[in-house]
């Protein structure tokens, strides 16, 4: 646990240093005007025109969850990757092979089909 | 982080000198870029502040301390203020992680009447049994920055912007993520260190049983994974948000995507991130495929002790570490180069063809790298008697 | 000695800041911010892991819980302006007496915990050991890797079927109400 030491001290020293860089420009900055369509959000310079809610599509919904699927199966990766020449070396290198590409195989099967299925078409 | 007063100073000191290297590496960038862009598009880049134009940084910074202090009219004021603090972390964590070279032994030594005995600090933040597990995790949280940027702003638009970058992060982050298991498979380590010591020798690997050796070449990664190198860099400029994967911050077209309502230093820290992953991204190029901090056979470890064997031990040390931490310097800076060049070459990609090249053909080709290369590593390991 | 009350350290401030964002997942106002404070607990359970020589778990944790999975919730969160809903879940009588409920569930859980530990000799060495760095952490992550592809490798598989399944049911719910391309 001492390892995360530094990373704590890391983290600490960026969040002063952000905060006080912040701070800093905010003790220089000009004073701005306070009409509202300063305030506004903005859209290339004219009034806002259309509702604040509108509807998103769903495909990044399904982008994300695609992603953790497969960042899943990633990571299984990376555990068999580490000790495929331990199992090479007590002889057993092609049974790893199999295993994973058994895996691999329902891996790059749901890819197909999802690429397949247009799933992911972003016009 | 240390036993003993000194180094637990000397290790801080390192955390937060190695930090703000990655924030003043960010003024040097953006001058090559702005210069380097000017000269390819044939005009010359700002030249008048300063001798060659190379003060032109500092004005810019003076500039932004003096900007408007603006908060748009009912956004949350906790994650507009939080989000470009957010885009700092992960850029800074995954450099600390990455060895600049071999660790500086002290011999012990005697100040203000106390021994101080000897030490080894390493030449990085921190150093962690997990040294590429721990990047990609700080690369995983680069989406908050992105999310809590384009909400907190309130703007519609904004929103829009940092939903199709934070999309796009995530889509090459599996491609990312699927290149390392290929370097993984050559290396057999997640440590960094050991990575960079395997490829400080000459290039030597067993063939169908057999042990070839070429003495004129490093055992660099390249040798072993070109593809997976072409696809870690593309995928890189991805995760960077660099041209040609350049539409979350196209300017012309979502005038500045997640960042439009951010002015001064919010949006300067924006910018610091973004050269910081730019930064990262070199460094574990040069790490995983062209030799860290190793040049073999001119400047390795080995090689620098023999010659230095009439300095002190701790001075032989020093100098050894700065050297090879120079071949680092000189290695990272040719990939920046590389990924300034690119982005004033190569015109931008429109997002679906952005999301189809992630989704349909970096994955598939990463999923191809990686299988060859485990079989082709069975191949060449396996006992062939 | 002094390691010893220093990992001890460690583990209490971690876990009691675990429980503060907990906490905060479960009683803020707005959505988002419990979404963000869940992302701080799972990096706080990271830091357990981690705690627990677990180092590949913890950066698993990392990459898939807190990059993936909370990435998608704070997405999702953002998409639906939830701006009139966090009304209606700040008060209310129902609402409070199911808290309450559920929070005296986990609370004698965890009594029951503490009162049948026998195993928490276990946990105690582990906090004692500070683990060798670089070395031993690959080797328990080889070691889990020769668990999982041999005594586990149905598992395994199992789950990679399971993976499938998730991903066929994700765009299938997603075209339910004509949401990509689906056939009308």
């Amino acid at each position: 646990m001492n390892q995360l030491l530094p990373v704590a001290f890391l983290i600490l020293f960026v969040i002063i240093f952000g905060v006080g860089l912040m701070y800093l420009a905010s003790l220089f900055g000009a004073k701005g005007s306070k009409s509202k369509s300063h305030l506004e959000a903005y859209e290339c310079g004219v009034q806002a025109t259309e509702a604040k809610t509108s509807k998103v599509s769903i495909k990044f919904y399904l982008t994300a969850i695609l992603f953790i699927l497969f960042d899943i199966e990633i990571i299984f990766m990376y555990p068999w990757a580490l000790s495929l020449n331990d199992f090479i070396a007590s002889g057993s290198g092609v049974y790893m092979l199999g295993a994973m590409g058994f895996f691999l195989f329902i891996f790059i099967f749901g890819l197909y089909w999802e690429v397949k299925s247009r799933a992911l078409e972003w016009e | 982080m240390g036993s003993d007063i000194f180094e637990f100073s000397i290790n801080g000191l390192k955390i937060i000198i190695i930090f703000m290297m990655m924030v003043q590496i960010v003024p040097l960038l953006v001058w090559v870029e702005r210069r380097g862009s000017a000269y390819i598009q044939n005009r010359f880049g700002p030249n008048r502040v300063g001798p060659l134009g190379l003060t032109q940084l500092l004005a810019d910074a003076v500039k932004f301390l003096t900007k408007e202090e603006f908060v748009p009219q009912g956004s949350y004021k906790f994650f507009f203020y939080l989000a470009p603090v957010v885009a700092l972390i992960p850029a800074a964590l995954a450099f600390g992680a990455i060895p600049l070279s071999i660790p500086i032994q002290v011999e012990a030594f005697t100040m203000m009447g106390r021994n101080w005995g000897p030490y080894t600090f390493p030449f990085q933040s921190f150093e962690l049994g997990l040294g590429v597990v721990f990047v990609l995790g700080a690369s995983s949280l680069a989406a908050y920055a992105l999310l809590l940027a384009g909400y907190g702003s309130n703007n519609k638009y904004s929103l829009f912007g940092a939903l199709r970058a934070s999309a796009q992060t995530i889509s090459y982050e599996l491609s990312m993520g699927l290149s390392i298991v290929g370097v993984l498979l050559v290396y057999n380590t997640f440590n960094f260190t050991e990575m960079v010591a395997q490829q400080s020798g000459p290039l030597a690997f067993k063939f169908l049983g057999n042990d070839l050796l070429i003495s004129w070449l490093p055992n660099w990664g390249i040798f072993y994974q070109p593809l997976g190198a072409i696809l870690l860099f593309a995928a890189f400029f991805a995760e960077t948000n660099r041209l040609p994967f350049d539409l979350p911050e196209a300017e012309g077209e979502l005038v500045a995507g997640y960042h439009t309502e951010y002015g001064g230093f919010k949006m300067n820290m924006f910018y610091i991130g973004e050269y910081g992953h730019m930064l990262v991204a070199s460094a574990l190029m040069t790490t995983f495929f062209f030799g860290g901090y190793t040049l073999y056979p001119w400047l390795t470890p080995e090689s620098l002790n023999q010659a230095l064997s009439s300095f002190s031990p701790t001075q032989a040390s020093l100098i050894t570490a700065f050297s090879l931490h120079l071949v680092f310097l000189v290695k990272v800076l040719f990939f920046l180069w590389i990924f300034i060049h690119v982005r004033w070459t190569l015109p931008r990609f429109r997002y679906d063809q952005l999301m189809d090249l992630g989704w349909k053909t970096m994955l598939p080709w990463s999923l191809v790298n990686a299988i060859v290369t485990a079989v082709i590593i069975v191949l060449m390991r396996s006992h062939w008697s | 000695m002094s390691t010893f009350i220093i990992s001890n350290l460690w583990f209490y401030v971690l876990a009691l800041s675990l429980i503060f964002f907990a906490f905060k997942v479960v009683t803020s106002a707005n959505p988002i911010h419990s979404a963000l404070h869940l992302v701080l607990t799972m990096m706080g359970v990271a830091g357990l892991f981690f705690h627990l020589n677990a180092q590949f778990i913890a950066g698993v944790q990392v990459i898939v819980y807190a990059g993936a999975v909370m990435v998608l919730f704070v997405m999702v969160l953002m998409l639906f302006d939830l701006k009139h809903e966090f009304n209606a879940f700040a008060k209310g009588l129902v609402s409070g007496f199911l808290k309450l409920m559920s929070v005296a569930l986990v609370v004698g859980y965890l009594v029951g915990v503490f009162l049948e530990s026998g195993e928490s000799k276990g946990v105690k060495a582990s906090l004692t050991t500070s683990g060798d760095q670089t070395s031993t952490q690959l080797q328990v992550t080889r070691d889990l890797a020769q668990l999982l592809y041999t005594k586990y490798v149905l598992v395994f598989e199992v789950l990679g079927v399971l993976l499938l399944v998730v991903a066929i049911g994700a765009v299938a719910i997603s075209r339910i109400q004509g949401g990509t391309h689906a056939k009308h």
